[in-house]
Order: structure tokens, then sequence, then C-alpha cells
């Protein structure tokens, strides 16, 4: 076991709560101003005449169960002290922040703009309120990716920053899926840039994942995730990214590692069988998928020792990125990681910061 | 090598196969298949390594292969020179000429040396 309060812990996935109102203070027009008009409150999840009605199934917090403050979608927008104050509770020395709001964002099917305008006031709000490297708080830019043109001008705008230091793409709703053509632009400015593309997974849509009907969350959220980050990674490893874009780090966050050596397994079956469809790659897709990088989180330190390692040894403990998820109900703290039997102090140290700092170059 | 060197394994007239045809001997207690295709004779063994189908009685065509042609480029597929054969169970395909998988190159169906002499073709048995 190692000291996580003497050692360098980087967390991968920290989910600011950002909060419609303060983001439409930096929104452009007409957007800011249809805003502040609309009936959606501060959170922006909620819609007045729906508040009664969840736009996914269940309560995060168990219905009472979970009463950590902040586990929940906020009633009031965040304060950027509270970041800090989370990291020590956490001992955490250096969190990734993502766009909390932007996880429903794929969730729209309309033509319009709104996916930029709130990026764009999203990324002059954390710049101007929340990032901060010298206290080690960075972030991971959201990409409007349903739009190639403005994701390429959004990640001009912060090529020079050094409070920014990835892209973030939301796996869930992503049509065509991310192994497209149409993103490759984006992963060719990313890989120029040094920029990690950061895949995360999200609850939009998640009460329809596939089919609708289903009645808790403890279905939607264990399948609807997996399923967002599953889907992705097919698309993004047999369209050959890895081979077009060979110097682009690839990141997947929050479905937790168990599901990994089934999907590989699945894939590389296929792939043996049906390899001139996946014309670029020049060997099974689970070699390149094994190349990935995986956030922790929600590390399943339920299943059996025997398991966990198998997942460990496959993906490498140098491509495994501790991830809180931080304030999200279902975050995990450092010791996840470090309480690991099967891990060494080297393991443990690379988990918790080391791959991390090499990876964005922090 | 001669067809008497005792090492040669008979398999029929050349005149016999097209292209595409093939013909199963025995080669010690391995099953091979004499394939033609594009003029040139392969033997390989009629053993799948995946579920050991008859391999040597699939498909015998050329392997589409893939080209990234540039960014937002659809990419361009078209049919290389490379000879493959397909197994009839489920598809995997090597190369006649080395018995590679053409998806992983760690897979392979053991091959063999093809001689056309005297107007017949035989196997060599390679010991």
């Amino acid at each position: 076991m190692i000291d996580p309060e003497a050692e360098m812990v980087v967390d991968c996935d920290w989910h600011y709560q950002d909060s419609f109102k303060e983001i439409a203070e930096y929104m452009p027009e007409p957007w800011s101003t249809k805003y502040k008009r609309s009936n959606w409150d501060d959170a922006g999840i909620k819609q007045n005449l729906s508040t009664f009605f969840p736009t996914s199934t269940g309560d995060r917090q168990n219905y009472g169960k979970v009463l950590r403050e902040h586990s929940n979608y906020p009633e009031e927008p965040e304060d950027p002290e509270r970041v800090g104050e989370g990291m020590d509770f956490l001992d955490i020395d250096v969190s990734l922040q993502i766009s909390h709001l932007v996880l429903n964002m794929a969730g729209i099917n309309a033509d319009d703009e709104r996916a930029r305008a709130f990026v764009e006031g999203h990324v002059d709000y954390m710049a101007d309120q929340v990032l901060d490297p010298d206290e080690g708080i960075y972030g991971l830019v959201p990409l409007p990716y349903d739009d190639p043109e403005a994701s390429l001008e959004i990640l001009e705008r912060v090529e020079d920053d050094e409070e920014w230091v990835g892209a973030c793409f939301i796996t869930a709703g992503a049509s065509p899926p991310l192994g497209n053509r149409k993103y490759d632009p984006l992963y060719e400015r990313c890989e120029d840039m040094d920029f990690p593309v950061v895949y995360h997974t999200g609850g939009s849509g998640l009460d329809e994942y596939v089919r609708a009907g289903y009645q808790e969350m403890i279905e939607t959220h264990t399948l609807g995730f997996l399923e967002s980050n599953m889907s992705q990674i097919v698309s993004v490893a047999c369209q050959g990214v890895p081979e077009k874009y060979p110097d682009l780090d690839i990141v997947f966050m929050e479905s937790g590692v168990t599901y990994l050596p089934g999907l590989v397994s699945r894939l590389d079956e296929e792939y043996l069988k049906r390899p001139e469809e996946a014309p670029l790659l020049d060997t099974r897709p689970g070699e390149y998928i094994t190349d990935f990088y995986f956030g922790t989180q929600p590390l399943e330190v339920s299943a059996r020792n025997d398991l966990l390692e198998l997942c460990f040894d496959m993906i490498g403990t140098d491509r495994l990125l501790y991830a809180s998820d931080y304030p999200h109900w279902d975050f995990d703290s450092p010791s996840i990681i470090n309480d690991l039997p099967m891990l060494d102090d080297d393991d443990r140290r690379a988990i918790l910061g080391g791959n991390a700092i090499e990876v964005f170059d922090l | 090598m001669s067809a008497d060197s005792g090492n040669l394994v008979e398999v029929g007239p050349e005149s016999e196969f097209e292209d595409g045809d093939a013909a199963i001997v025995e080669v010690g207690r391995a099953e091979v298949g004499v394939i033609r295709a594009d003029g040139e004779f392969y033997a390989i063994r009629n053993q799948c390594p995946h579920d050991g189908g008859p391999v040597c009685k699939g498909n015998v065509h050329k392997e589409l292969v893939g080209e990234f042609e540039g960014t937002g480029e659809r990419v361009t597929q078209e049919y290389s020179d490379t000879d493959i054969i397909s197994c009839p169970w489920h598809g995997w395909s090597f190369e006649l000429e080395t018995g590679i998988h053409i998806g992983d190159d760690r897979i392979r169906v053991p091959t063999y040396d093809v001689v056309v002499e005297g107007g017949t073709v035989y196997v060599d048995k390679g010991d």
C-alpha cells in the first residue's frame, strides 16, 4: 500500500457541476438570451413542467440513501471553491474537469447551434472561473462533434492555453458512431495538438439506450453506460482510427474495466471470420483496444479478484487511469486502487497518477 | 527433386486442373488440398485451425484490402493480387502461398511445396 497523501494522485474524471445559469453569461447570442428567457431552471436539466418526471430513470441518490453533499445534480450553481475542497477530501493533487451538463448534449436532435453555443460558453466560463493549473485544476474541452467545423474552431481557441489538456467526446448519442470518417478532422487536429481524445460515456437517452421500457436505474445505469462506450470502442477500432492517427492517445472513461475482456474477445472472434471488413487493421482489433487508456471508475471491486486481475493484466497497468467521477453518486476514491491486492506499489503509483501525467503531459 | 525421390505424393495430371480447382490427397496422416489459382499450384493442410473445417473445399479469391486516402475520405477498397482461400465453415481466410491468416499473421495453416513434372502434379511431403 502507498500513502496517497505523500504521492501524486491525478483524477482523470472530475465532473464540474456547471449550471446553465452561469454558462449563459458566457454563451454567444442569441443563445444566451434564449436561455435566460426560457423556463429552464439553474441546473438546466429540468424544465418546470416536468420536474416530477425525471429525465432519466430513477433518483441518483437512491431515494434518500446517498446523503453526501453534491452527489446529485445541483439545485444551485456550483461554487468553484468546492473543487479544491473536494480534492482535499480525496487527497487528489490534479483533477481533470469535464462538464457535467455536456453529458446530455448528444441527446440534441435539433439542427441548431445549441451545443456549439454551450461549449463556447463553458470553455470561457471554466477558463475564467474554475481552471487553475497552479492548483492542479485542468480541463478537458468538450467537443460538439456533430459540428466538426465548430469543434475545430474550439480546438483552435484552446490550443495555446495550458489549462486545457485534452478533448472530450461524449459517447452516448453519437450518430454516426465515432469511428466514422466525419470525425477524422477532429482526430487529426487532436493528434497535431498532442491532445488526448477522452471518450466519456453519458446518460443521454439512458432510459431508451437501445429500447424503451426499462423501469429502474439499476438497469439503465448498468446497461446504458456500457453500451455507449462499447459501441464507440468497436467503431473507433474497426474503422481504423488508431491506424489513421497512430500518435493519437485514446482514453475511454466511466464504465469500469470488466466489460473489456468480453468485448475484446467477441470482437476478435468476429474479426478472424471477417477481417476484410476492418481493412485498415494490421491485426486483431483487441490489440488496438488494449493500447487505449481506460479510466478505472466505477471499478468493480465486488468482482472476483482473479477476474479483476485478468482485466488489469489484459489492459495493462500502464494503460489504466484513476478516475473519481466526483462528485457523482458512484464516485471512487483513490483507496479503491490502493486497496487492490494484486497490485504492487509501482502499479498503484502509475494508475493513481504516473500514467495520467504522461498521457496528458501534466 | 524427382518424381521417384520418395518424398512426392502424386496428385494427378496437370491438364485436369482449371484455376480454382482443388484436389485432396493424403500426405502422411494429413489431408492436403492442392489448389490451382492464376496458373500457380499451391498445397495447404485441409484443416482449419479454427474449428477443423475443410479449408481446401472453400472458395479461392483475391484478398480485399483497404487504403486510407486521407482525413475525411472514405477508405478505398479493392481486390489485391494476393490469392486467398476461405474455409467454407466460418470464413477464416488464408494466403494460399504462405498459409497465413489474412487477419492475424500468428495463425497459419501448414503449406507444402508442389512439384509439376512430366505433366503430373505432386505434393512434396517435406521430410
